[in-house]
């Protein structure tokens, strides 16, 4: 298993062309907070440039933040909540989701790409369902390439 | 049993016996339900085993990070009392007012002192096997159990006094100078030496040493040297310069004269001294010492060293005169001396009263000895008679050959009766000494001119025995023959010479011309005057002289002080004798060698009769050290006092007692825990035999990042990393003396195996095994992980004995192989690295001592006795037991139990709620709005978890270079206790007014930090956490830099939080006291009436028309009544059975005796149950019911319920889960196609009610989604029903079709039952499953129902290794039990997650199992998981005690994370009232909004979740969300992604 893991986990750190995506995920405290500790717990490794902001719950979301973490230099953001039905406040996700799909569209429009933008939904058990989540993304961001508004900060 | 408990004279508090993970949940749910908690512990820390483990199945999480947060919590709460080192004694009293006696054993380290600092550790030189680390690893004798250990405080482990101290006259500490002088500490062993023998060189060369005749060692070899390593010591210091003494202060202002400089006057006068006396010693000779300096010649003791040890003694300040001879006692007193003490010792020789025993050229020992150590010896002859063969005698003779003569010894007893040392003996006769045994002189011969030429002697013969049991030497009638000699020198006593007391001095002298004295306090009989040593005994030696001296400076300090000369009683600690027994073991475990003592050079006998140089050589260091190594360190605490010495606290007290108070409690849980089984018991497994046989428990040790290889496997014998583990399963469980499974070494076997594989990735592990009993929530799961990602082997088969290659010392087993692989059924020799015993558990001997003393019942094997139907009430009411003390259990079970345990107690104790408990104060808030932020970032090493995946010390430096952080460290464990502490102090002392903490995460340990800060006056709001280790260390273990630097951003993007961080404050709410209760089962209505019981209203909802769920389905209960402990009397025995007697089930009430089997209706119990909760008033039952939705929070929800009358709406304080399950039916095996195929539910049904019993039977087990997860409780419940049908028809063929057979615990009773009773097992796989068949028609064209058709079931048999077809009456297929219907559904409308397999989703599953992750919402029953009804009753207990933890409060903190709506920009456009999940916003007039418009919204923060739903939606960005506002996330958003290089500037 740890093998499998760790030669994923080269896969999606891009290491091919040099190329290191940094990925931002904002998580909500419950399920998808406690996915990313039952991750740990269980060692399932992942690329080391997720890293995650908590928000009480994925209907905090704010369109400002994940635009805030491209221009900050993300080249991907992730959102990551409850699993639909699930949310402990009801239907946060779901308004979470909504945002994100109208975020993806911005992307689009001003050619970010709104690719560099995904939500998940994992319960708190899913430790390994995180994993994959976002091994993808890194897979999918490295193969998109550097943000376009990381290279014009550069 | 029925709890009739008088209200006015309940105790509101409970005796918690037993500090592990049950014992401590108890405590935590009863000190938050508002009763006072006794935790009592036996050991000096809490924890128990969970502890000592590494990880926990099935999540893996670390032990220690899971349980320490609420050690902490246990050790902080003001309402638990901890009572460590500590034992029940007994019980007096009854439920609701008990008073238990506790003994607290002597720590030796004040808890209220220590500050776990470690130094008495550092110093202490006793090293002994830690037992916390299984032996792998030793410890100090002053210890702390583990590194987190709560209480965080050292302990020092006493067993007694070494027998070498007891057996000491003056009580030296040998063992502990011993221990000191093996770490070659000679400095201190020295001191040691000191503290109670001032003549320490002296006493290492002419001690008579009876501390090594009591030396445990010399019951294996040879004790040890005691008094050659102490002389070592004295030769090793004393080569050294000499450092003079300081001279001690006088204190006081009387003034104590000493007659005689010898060992005893100058022992007296020192201690007197110290004590701060003026002393004056009088010595008639011109040189102090006594007896060791005139009478001990040259060569046993050099004047030099005699010199030197009463120099140290002067130059402390006591004044020595010497030449001076005390004529008059009188003259003394007349001095202005207020006490005297006579030490002058036996100096007369003594001669014989024989013709011619004046001549000339007759000597005396004493004087002969005295003249020539004073340089002034006597002529001599050529040839010199000595009479006499003591030890004076041998000095006598030796000094005579260096001084040329020819010696000859006569003695008119026999060698053997002589009291000389055999050694000086030895030592004379290699010298030319020659010995004439049983010969006495009768007269000395004159020459005539007053001079003696020789003796007249006679033989003796042996007579009677005379009053010294020696046997009287007679003379031989005409024996008499001349000796012809120069000289003789009597040598046959010495008496203390009195002359300088006249009668008149009013000092009274025995007829043995010794002082008369009172023995107790050695006072003589004129007052202040004292006498001590030879002059009041006789001749001893020079360690009686010392302990004389010791007790005559106590007596006259006494004296002086004005205080009762008798001495108080001095508590006495017992002597540790060890048996040869435990000895032998000692060496069988390899911790002591057999080694006889390491000898002593001597100088060889012709060179030393030429001169008077020392004879023995001395040891060497490293004979010494190797010599010192012997010793066995008896009373492990050697009382060497280097830790009162170094301890800067004050904390150590080597004097303290046990202490035994009575405390009063209304209620005691018992839960003492297991042991695990002793595998030396196991013989046929070599364990400590082969070294690299181990223990499960210590391959946690070994696994343990804080264990004694750092968390890497080692082989003991060699520290090599195995490649091959083997793992025995069942060792000490399911075999000929336990008739038991232990239930948790299947899974523990398996997390080992696994943790061993991502220790080592190539790890090769095979794990042998009967059953693998994964039967908990996601254990089928975790054990399919072990096979499929780690490779782990299992096979089945249990391993009869291990055989060890001596060369490699790898281990050789034999087994069969799997007969479902390829190689099936071949028998395989295969070698391992390392074998695992995965021992089981059992009751110790001291916790059965505990249940006998507390007179509850126990069965053989000391687990104790609970009630079926009330599980965990014990024989007797107001004492409850749990967790493994009952049966084998895992975590979760004990923590449910402990909870449960809580609700129990609180059925009993709830008027007394509150009346022993005391509130929690925190210092007053500080106000920090004008202050600059002061942040201070604490980064843990996790043991090893982060700090040995990350570079924890770089990312301490990378913070302290962050804005706004002022200090910046890193700790070994920052939850700690130490550590929590230590947070608190930084903050006061350094003036933070942020705190950063990365570490963990902040689901467990937040609020333990918060808590801490806010002991610093620090609102909690002002703490942040970054998760390093759960994101970090554990993720990106693989990639030392990426995790270091993605720690240094998760710090860096909470400091940059921390500079934006406000206070929060909460407001208080009322409580609402009604509890929701979901689900009318066992499990629903057990809770309820638990709850209404305490006075709390219940809203009890059940679907259906009837309350009574699942059981109503259950027919029979039964089990194997096991024997009853010895000591069980059968009047106290009976207490339980009267107590069931209710419960019989008629059907089967004939089953014989002698199988044990005691069956039980539930349905009676079902039928009491409803009434007793219909009856209730204070439970209101909605029948034919439904939840619709919860809104609200912990302590006020509002609830909308369905029911036939409508809607209604009811408003609670925590809502309860029990909505149960239900069992599966599906097409499996044909069911449904034919009335013969049955569930075990509907054949549980048929035996209940038919009359029709069938004759042959075939049951399937794990059918349908039991292939994917463990219904936990089919097994049992088949092979119930088949026990059910061989009481009706024993001659009914059963066969049993089963992958595992899962019966854990006492389950596994039934199953050795049913194969006693000639049920057959035959195992299939799910590669290779059975195949069912009717008649020779398709399964599915059943519709004719042919009268002749006949089931056929096809199974492989593995053993046989055929193909078995069998035609059963019934086919009876045990379908799981899973979710009912809805239950999705239900989870959604109460906001809380399921599992995979639907069920219930726990907030933690080994520490909140009844917890769901939203506060206020518990679960009982299958709900959470397939159960027995035991297991649903519990947890029904479980989840009111949690469920009391809330609205047994009057009034809750809520707020904190609210959000606010900044009127000014609020448009009131209600999106927020539209779009809060929770309908809190309100649009309200009082409020003007943007632009002064009337109206704006208004968000009760007592309402509020925190959920920022409506942040996010405010078109007006009008609502900011505390503690998340737009400025503080984005603040993080920013640091996490900004490219901070700052320059190192240095480790801190």
């Amino acid at each position: 298993m740890a093998n499998e893991e760790v030669s994923m986990s080269e896969r999606g750190d891009g290491a091919s062309d040099g190329f290191e995506p940094e990925i931002t995920v904002f998580t909500c405290i419950y399920c998808a907070y406690m996915a990313v500790d039952t991750a740990g717990a269980l060692r399932i490794k992942y690329p080391a440039n997720i890293k995650l902001v908590k928000l009480p719950c994925t209907g905090k979301t704010d369109v400002r933040y994940l635009l805030e973490a491209f221009e900050q230099g993300a080249d991907g953001v992730c959102v990551v909540g409850c699993p639909i039905g699930n949310c402990h406040h009801v239907d946060g996700n779901k308004r979470g989701l909504a945002r994100v799909t109208y975020t993806k569209k911005l992307l689009d429009e001003i050619g970010v790409g709104g690719d560099r933008l995904e939500m998940y939904f994992v319960s708190g058990g899913m430790g390994m369902t995180f994993a994959s989540a976002v091994r993808e993304m890194t897979e999918r961001v490295g193969e998109l390439g550097p943000s376009p508004l990381r290279r014009l900060g550069d | 049993m029925k709890q009739d408990v008088r209200n006015d004279s309940i105790v509101g508090a409970v005796m918690v016996v037993g500090g592990g993970i049950a014992g401590i949940q108890t405590s935590l749910d009863l000190a938050e339900a508002g009763y006072k908690v006794y935790l009592v512990e036996n050991k000096s820390a809490i924890g128990g085993h969970m502890a000592q483990l590494d990880k926990t199945f099935p999540t893996n999480d670390c032990a220690m990070c899971i349980v320490s947060p609420k050690l902490v919590d246990c050790g902080r709460h003001r309402n638990i009392e901890l009572l460590v080192d500590s034992d029940v004694m007994g019980v007096r009293g009854e439920a609701g007012d008990f008073t238990v006696r506790v003994r607290t054993r002597p720590r030796y380290i004040d808890l209220d002192k220590c500050t776990g600092c470690g130094d008495c550790a550092d110093v202490c030189p006793v090293v002994i096997p830690g037992l916390f680390d299984e032996g792998l690893a030793v410890r100090r004798a002053a210890y702390k159990l583990y590194p987190q250990a709560v209480p965080n405080a050292y302990a020092i482990e006493k067993l007694g006094i070494a027998p070498c101290r007891d057996a000491c006259p003056a009580g030296q500490r040998a063992q502990g100078y011993i221990a000191l002088i093996r770490e070659g500490r000679y400095d201190d062993a020295l001191r040691v030496i000191k503290e109670d023998n001032p003549f320490p060189g002296i006493c290492g060369r002419i001690c008579n040493h009876r501390c090594e005749d009591a030396c445990n060692r010399g019951k294996l070899d040879d004790p040890v040297n005691i008094r050659a390593l102490k002389r070592f010591v004295t030769d090793k210091v004393y080569a050294q310069p000499r450092v003079p003494p300081e001279p001690v202060e006088r204190k006081y202002e009387e003034r104590v004269a000493i007659i005689g400089a010898g060992p005893c006057g100058l022992s007296a006068a020192q201690d007197l001294c110290m004590l701060g006396y003026e002393t004056t010693v009088f010595e008639a000779l011109p040189v102090a010492g006594g007896m060791l300096r005139v009478g001990v010649p040259e060569y046993r003791l050099p004047s030099s060293i005699v010199d030197r040890e009463v120099q140290d003694i002067v130059g402390k300040g006591v004044e020595l005169r010497l030449n001076t001879t005390v004529d008059n006692l009188d003259d003394v007193f007349d001095e202005g001396f207020d006490a005297v003490l006579i030490a002058v010792g036996a100096h007369e020789g003594i001669r014989l009263p024989i013709p011619g025993a004046d001549l000339g050229g007759v000597l005396i020992n004493t004087t002969f000895l005295r003249d020539v150590r004073l340089g002034d010896p006597p002529e001599l002859g050529e040839r010199v008679t000595v009479i006499g063969a003591g030890d004076v005698a041998m000095d006598v003779a030796r000094t005579a050959v260096r001084l040329g003569a020819d010696v000859h010894v006569y003695y008119r007893r026999t060698r053997e009766e002589a009291t000389a040392d055999v050694e000086e003996m030895h030592h004379a006769e290699e010298e030319g000494v020659v010995f004439h045994w049983q010969v006495t002189p009768v007269e000395v011969v004159g020459n005539g001119d007053g001079r003696m030429r020789g003796l007249t002697c006679v033989r003796t013969e042996q007579g009677l025995p005379d009053e010294t049991g020696r046997r009287r030497p007679v003379p031989i009638p005409d024996s008499e023959h001349f000796v012809p000699c120069d000289n003789v020198i009597f040598s046959v006593g010495q008496r203390a010479g009195l002359a300088f007391i006249p009668e008149s001095a009013g000092v009274g002298v025995t007829r043995r011309q010794t002082i008369a004295i009172n023995p107790n306090t050695l006072a003589a009989t004129r007052p202040g005057v004292f006498a001590a040593g030879d002059a009041t005994t006789g001749t001893a030696f020079v360690i009686e002289a010392v302990a004389s001296g010791h007790r005559a400076a106590e007596s006259i300090h006494r004296y002086l002080r004005g205080e009762e000369l008798e001495p108080a009683p001095k508590p006495e600690l017992p002597v540790v004798e060890l048996t040869q027994a435990e000895i032998e073991q000692r060496v069988e475990l390899g911790e002591v060698q057999v080694q006889p003592r390491v000898p002593m050079e001597a100088v060889p006998a012709a060179e030393r009769i030429s001169s008077f140089e020392e004879v023995m050589a001395g040891y060497t260091d490293e004979q010494a050290q190797a010599e010192a190594a012997r010793c066995l360190a008896c009373g492990i605490c050697s009382e060497c006092l280097s830790c009162v010495y170094t301890c800067q606290a004050d904390a150590i007290e080597h004097n303290v007692v046990e202490r035994i108070q009575d405390i009063d409690a209304g209620a005691v849980v018992l839960a003492p825990g297991y042991e695990a089984y002793q595998a030396e018991q196991a013989a046929e497994y070599g364990w400590g035999r082969y070294p690299n046989v181990v223990t499960a428990l210590q391959l946690e040790r070994l696994l343990s990042a804080s264990g004694p290889t750092h968390g890497h496997v080692q082989r003991p014998s060699d520290g090599q990393v195995p490649k091959k583990i083997a793992f025995l399963q069942c060792v000490g469980s399911r075999d000929q003396t336990h008739d038991y499974c232990s239930a948790v070494c299947c899974m523990y076997a398996t997390k080992e195996a696994i943790m061993a594989i991502e220790h080592e990735p190539n790890t090769e592990v095979h794990v042998f095994m009967m059953d693998m009993r994964a039967f908990s929530k996601g254990y089928y799961e975790y054990y399919r992980r072990a096979q499929e990602r780690y490779g782990i082997q299992y096979t089945r088969c249990r391993i009869s004995y291990v055989r060890e290659d001596p060369r490699t010392r790898n281990l050789i087993l034999r087994y069969v192989s799997d007969p479902f692989s390829h190689s099936s059924g071949e028998v395989v020799e295969e070698e391992f690295d390392l074998v695992v015993l995965s021992v089981g558990m059992e009751i110790s001997e001291e916790v059965r001592e505990l249940g006998r003393r507390l007179g509850v019942e126990l069965d053989e094997h000391g687990f104790c006795r609970t009630l079926a139907f009330e599980p965990l009430q014990t024989s007797r009411q107001g004492i409850f037991a749990v967790g493994p003390f009952r049966e084998p259990k895992d975590i979760p079970e004990s923590v449910v139990e402990a909870s449960g345990a809580a609700a129990a107690a609180g059925g009993i104790l709830s008027p007394a709620r509150w009346t022993c408990t005391e509130e929690a104060v925190y210092p007053p808030e500080r106000d920090i709005a004008e202050e600059e932020p002061r942040i201070g970032v604490f980064v843990c090493h996790c043991g090893s978890n982060i700090g040995g995946f990350l570079d924890v010390p770089a990312v301490a430096t990378y913070a302290s270079r962050l804005p706004g952080v002022v200090h910046a460290e890193h700790n070994l464990y920052t939850c700690s206790q130490d550590s929590i502490q230590h947070i608190t102090e930084r903050t006061r002392e350094l003036g933070l007014n942020r705190v950063v903490v990365a570490s963990c995460t902040p689901l467990t340990h937040e609020p333990l930090f918060q808590d801490s800060v806010r002991q610093a006056g620090l609102n909690p709001g002002m703490f942040q956490m970054a998760n390093i280790r759960n994101q970090c260390s554990w993720v990106h273990s693989d990639n030392w830099e990426a995790a270091t630097g993605k720690a240094k951003d998760l710090v860096h993007m909470a400091v940059a939080k921390a500079l934006r961080l406000e206070p929060l404050h909460k407001t208080e709410v009322p409580v609402q006291k009604a509890v929701l209760v979901i689900g009318g089962g066992v499990a629903g209505m057990t809770a309820a009436l638990n709850l209404a019981d305490q006075g709390f209203p219940i809203h009890l909802v059940e679907r259906a028309q009837r309350l009574g769920g699942n059981l109503r389905n259950v027919r029979a209960l039964v089990d194997v009544r096991s024997g009853a402990e010895a000591s069980v009397t059968s009047e106290s025995q009976g207490v339980l059975a009267s107590a069931e007697r209710d419960f019989t089930v008629s059907r089967f009430e004939s089953d014989k005796p002698e199988t044990g089997l005691v069956w039980r209706d539930p349905q009676e119990f079902l039928l009491h149950l409803v009434e007793r909760v219909t009856a209730h008033p204070g439970i209101t039952v909605h029948l034919q019911s439904e939840f619709l939705e919860s809104s609200g929070f912990a302590g006020s929800f509002t609830s909308r319920l369905r029911g036939p009358d409508g809607e209604s709406e009811i408003r609670h304080g925590a809502t309860i889960v029990a909505t149960g399950g239900v069992e599966y039916r599906g097409p499996e095996y044909g069911y449904g196609t034919d009335s013969r195929i049955l569930t075990q539910q509907e054949f549980e049904s048929w035996l209940a009610e038919e009359d029709d019993v069938p004759d042959s039977v075939v049951m399937i087990l794990c059918v349908g989604p039991a292939e994917r997860f463990c219904s936990r409780i089919c097994c049992t419940t088949a092979i119930k029903n088949t026990l059910a049908l061989k009481r009706l028809n024993p001659q009914a063929q059963i066969t049993v079709i089963y992958r595992d057979i899962r019966t854990y615990g006492f389950k596994e009773r039934l199953y050795n039952e049913a194969r006693r009773q000639g049920v057959l097992f035959v195992q299939y796989d799910f590669d290779r499953k059975p195949e069912v068949r009717v008649s020779d028609t398709d399964v599915s064209d059943l519709s004719s129902g042919e009268p002749e058709s006949h089931l056929e079931v096809t199974v492989w048999e593995p053993s046989l290794r055929q193909e078995l077809v069998l035609k059963p009456d019934l086919l009876v297929l045990s379908m799981p039990v899973v979710p009912p219907e809805g239950a999705g559904e239900l989870a959604t409308r109460l906001k809380v997650p399921v599992d995979l397999d639907g069920f219930f989703l726990e907030a933690h599953v080994k520490l909140r199992p009844v917890d769901f992750s939203s506060d206020g919402v518990f679960m009982a029953g299958m709900a959470h998981y397939p159960k027995f009804l035991d297991e649903t009753i519990v947890q029904a207990q479980a989840a009111a005690a949690r469920a009391m933890t809330i609205v047994g409060k009057d009034v809750l903190e809520v707020g904190g994370i609210v959000a606010q709506v900044d009127a000014e920009k609020c448009v009131a456009c209600l999106t927020c009232v539209r779009v809060c999940p929770y309908d809190v916003p309100q649009v309200r007039a009082e409020f003007n909004g943007i632009g002064g418009i009337v109206g704006a919204a208004y968000i009760e923060p007592a309402q509020c979740h925190g959920c920022g739903i409506c942040v996010s939606e405010c078109p007006a960005k009008a609502i900011q969300l505390l503690h998340y506002r737009d400025a503080q996330v984005e603040a993080e958003v920013e640091a996490l992604l900004e490219r901070v290089d700052l320059e190192p500037i240095g480790e801190i």
